[in-house]
């Protein structure tokens, strides 16, 4: 008995220090995630890497939940561990892991391999790519808010083009949806993100930018309470609860899988959703193959058409013990060839701007021309290390003024004064 | 204890020595060093600064703080007995003589053993607005006319998620108080069914005394698993709507993630120290000191 407890103690012990293997420097380990075709496909890449370079590359695969993501890189960066070398992060918590000291500055390295930061979107590089003005990442695909529409329906009710202000958007639903409900009870017009993440205030900031309103930081303070925001959430609000053209579970239920599968059913006619859902809704099981049409999100009267800037970034540890490797496999990503396999395979929006002129793109995915514009207008989210404290106020907040417990004045006022606590809290160095 | 040689003592400590080193390496450090860290700013993207109750001083004026704690223990206050009382019905039941009891004794437990995020999905799917079973079985019965949005109010949200707990963990109450139940001897119940007492005067005067130091432990295993719900909260409402159901471990969590580690650290050293607390209440009112006595 006690032979075979010393037996399997030593059989444990052995298990968990085979995990603690030498490290070679010669291998750089690369952090992706996302779902499991995406993982394929940097797989796949890795093993092309290492045939062109001779670089041993190793792929740490990590859930598709965006927070596990970024759970995952903290635990290690915050114990300055060698490996992950180069990983992917998500625009919003670049600001973050840039202040923290955790990522590499890029500038040397890329006049060393001859990388012209020119090629990738200008915006995107200044106003996310880029901390206190060092180039700390590259964009690898990026995102911005869509309009998709049912083209049927919205021919059936006798309009030919997508609307292009929220009270257009607001009367074609209705008509649309007094129609559809006959066949439909499941029907309502217009899906969107409104669950309490970080994806609900990605619509907010569409919905006030296109009323000119978003979050303003001055001096130091930072501005939610403003007629402009509250009229845009007022409008949220309503389409939920008064006009009803948004489902009842916007604020519980609806993400971006949510809203893609209740449109791609044929139970909306509009929805707000990043450029993914596209290669989606034309896939070829799909019901609304051929019917699907992009446009830019509708905006207020006076304002303009407003989309998110969103996406992922590739940079370099601070830690890592390869740096230079590392930074070959981001010239390898971020190059004109694997950029237009990203487009080509996973839809993709790449960060590159040459890649959408690009004959072969433009023939499979004709949709590209027109969001190469979205991105070059796209709204970024607050560059501050501690953004997402920011939006998690504003999430319970917003989310509270949908879920009608709270009046949009009082959400946006109570969310204002707490975020004014934060900056408080973190401002100081 | 005369006898008690210096060998037997020594064998006692070779006993124990195992508990005592897993405790202290898993338990006791992590705890010292949460509360070592909650006494610094520790924040990723500043310099790191020791501010004794700093941390606690912004954490009693926050209302995200409050929030968190009065869910915690509106959780822990209705899910707890609720567990407790499933429990031990189910308990009661499985230790009459019924056919099947085996089968039906590993039934029980299949809730318990699934782990908790794979439960709560599947309660997402039940509770889910468009294509969830709850739905569905509304509006076949006629209880409903429209599809009703469970997760949607507060009220709603709170109940779903009590609903889902004790469907998780009332088989584990189950189990303990079984075994409490199979402690007590047979003799007794013969003895009362001879001075002809019902099988209410049984419960009472029997069951439920003896039973009472496998209750409490049950109360106490429950009340501090509750106190630190998760898993389950991530999974099906992620703390909404409006952040009203989010529990306090969640709350620290979403501090650990945006880098401040100081204050998810107070966090998790305030909900230690709720959870230590209770815990002495219950053993002191459990009066473990003396043994447990049949």
């Amino acid at each position: 008995m006690i032979k075979n407890i010393i037996f399997l103690f030593v059989c444990l012990i052995a298990i968990i220090s085979a995990g603690c293997g030498r490290k070679d420097k010669n291998i750089i380990t690369f952090s992706v995630g996302g779902a499991p075709n995406e993982i394929a496909v940097w797989e796949k890449l890795a093993v092309k890497f290492e045939a062109q370079s001779g670089i041993k590359v190793n792929v740490l695969r990590q859930p598709t939940d965006t927070d596990q993501r970024r759970q995952g890189l903290i635990t290690p960066l915050k114990s300055r561990e060698e490996d992950p070398d180069v990983f992917l992060m998500d625009v919003a918590w670049l600001a973050q892991f840039a202040a923290s000291g955790w990522l590499e500055p890029l500038e040397g390295y890329s006049r060393e391999l001859g990388i012209d930061p020119g090629v990738f979107f200008d915006r995107v590089i200044n106003l996310a790519d880029k901390y206190e003005n060092e180039l700390v990442a590259f964009p690898v695909y990026i995102d911005g808010g869509l309009l998709y529409y049912n083209k049927d329906i919205l021919f059936k009710r006798g309009y030919k083009n997508p609307p292009k202000t929220w009270d257009e958007l607001l009367k074609y639903s209705l008509k649309i949806q007094e129609y559809e409900r006959r066949r439909n009870p499941n029907f309502y017009s217009f899906v969107w993100q409104g669950a309490q993440y970080e994806g609900l205030i990605c619509n907010f900031l569409e919905f006030a930018g296109s009323n000119g309103g978003g979050i303003v930081i001055k001096n130091n303070k930072i501005l939610l309470n403003t007629p402009e925001n509250r009229k845009a959430l007022q409008f949220m609000r309503d389409i939920i609860k008064k006009h009803k053209i948004s489902p009842p579970n916007t604020f519980t239920e609806m993400k971006e899988e949510e809203a893609r599968a209740s449109f791609q059913q044929g139970n909306a006619a509009f929805e707000r959703n990043w450029p993914y859902a596209w290669a989606l809704h034309q896939s070829f099981d799909s019901p609304v193959k051929g019917i699907t049409g992009i446009a830019p999100l509708p905006c207020f009267p006076g304002g303009r058409s407003a989309s998110t800037l969103g996406g992922w970034h590739i940079g370099i540890s601070k830690y890592s013990d390869s740096k230079l490797n590392a930074f070959k496999l981001i010239d390898f990503i971020t190059s004109f060839e694997t950029q237009k396999q990203f487009a080509l395979e996973l839809g993709w929006n790449p960060g590159r701007k040459d890649v959408y002129a690009d004959k072969d793109v433009l023939k499979k995915l004709p949709h590209f021309s027109g969001l190469r514009q979205v991105f070059e207008n796209a709204l970024p989210r607050p560059n501050l290390p501690y953004y997402t404290q920011i939006s998690e106020i504003m999430q319970r907040y917003i989310n509270a003024a949908l879920s009608g417990e709270l009046a949009p004045e009082t959400a946006l006022g109570k969310a204002q004064q707490e975020t004014r606590k934060i900056f408080d809290r973190y401002q100081v160095k | 204890m005369k006898d008690t040689t210096l060998n037997e003592i020594k064998e006692s400590f070779s006993f124990i020595l195992p508990l005592v080193l897993f405790t202290a390496v898993f338990i006791i450090v992590p705890v010292i060093w949460a509360m070592f860290s909650s006494v610094f700013r520790d924040i990723t993207f500043l310099d790191k600064k020791f501010i004794f109750l700093g941390n606690y001083k912004y954490l009693l004026a926050d209302p995200g703080f409050w929030q968190a704690l009065r869910f915690t223990f509106c959780f822990t206050l209705v899910s707890v007995p609720l567990e407790i009382a499933f429990g031990l019905v189910f308990a009661l039941v499985l230790n009459e003589k019924i056919p099947f009891r085996g089968l039906l004794r590993a039934c029980v437990l299949i809730p318990w053993a699934i782990p908790a995020a794979i439960s709560a999905r599947a309660w997402e799917l039940i509770y889910n607005y468009n294509y969830g079973l709850a739905n569905f079985l509304c509006m076949k019965l006629g209880v409903c006319d429209a599809p009703i949005n469970w997760l949607g109010t507060n009220l709603g949200a709170f109940m779903s998620l009590i609903a889902a707990d004790t469907w998780k963990t009332a088989p584990f109450a189950a189990i303990i108080i079984l075994a409490g139940l199979q402690a007590i001897p047979e003799d007794l119940y013969l003895q009362a069914q001879v001075d002809r007492a019902g099988f209410f005067q049984r419960f009472y005067k029997i069951t439920l005394p003896l039973l009472k130091p496998v209750l409490v432990v049950t109360l106490l295993f429950r009340t501090i698993d509750s106190l630190r719900v998760f898993d389950l909260i991530y999974v099906l409402t992620h703390g909404g709507p409006g952040g009203n159901t989010t529990s306090l471990s969640l709350y620290g969590y979403k501090y650990f993630l945006m880098g401040d580690f100081g204050y998810g650290s107070a966090v998790s050293v305030v909900l230690f120290i709720i959870a230590f607390v209770l815990a002495v209440v219950y053993v002191k009112v459990g009066n473990f000191s003396r043994g447990i006595r049949i």
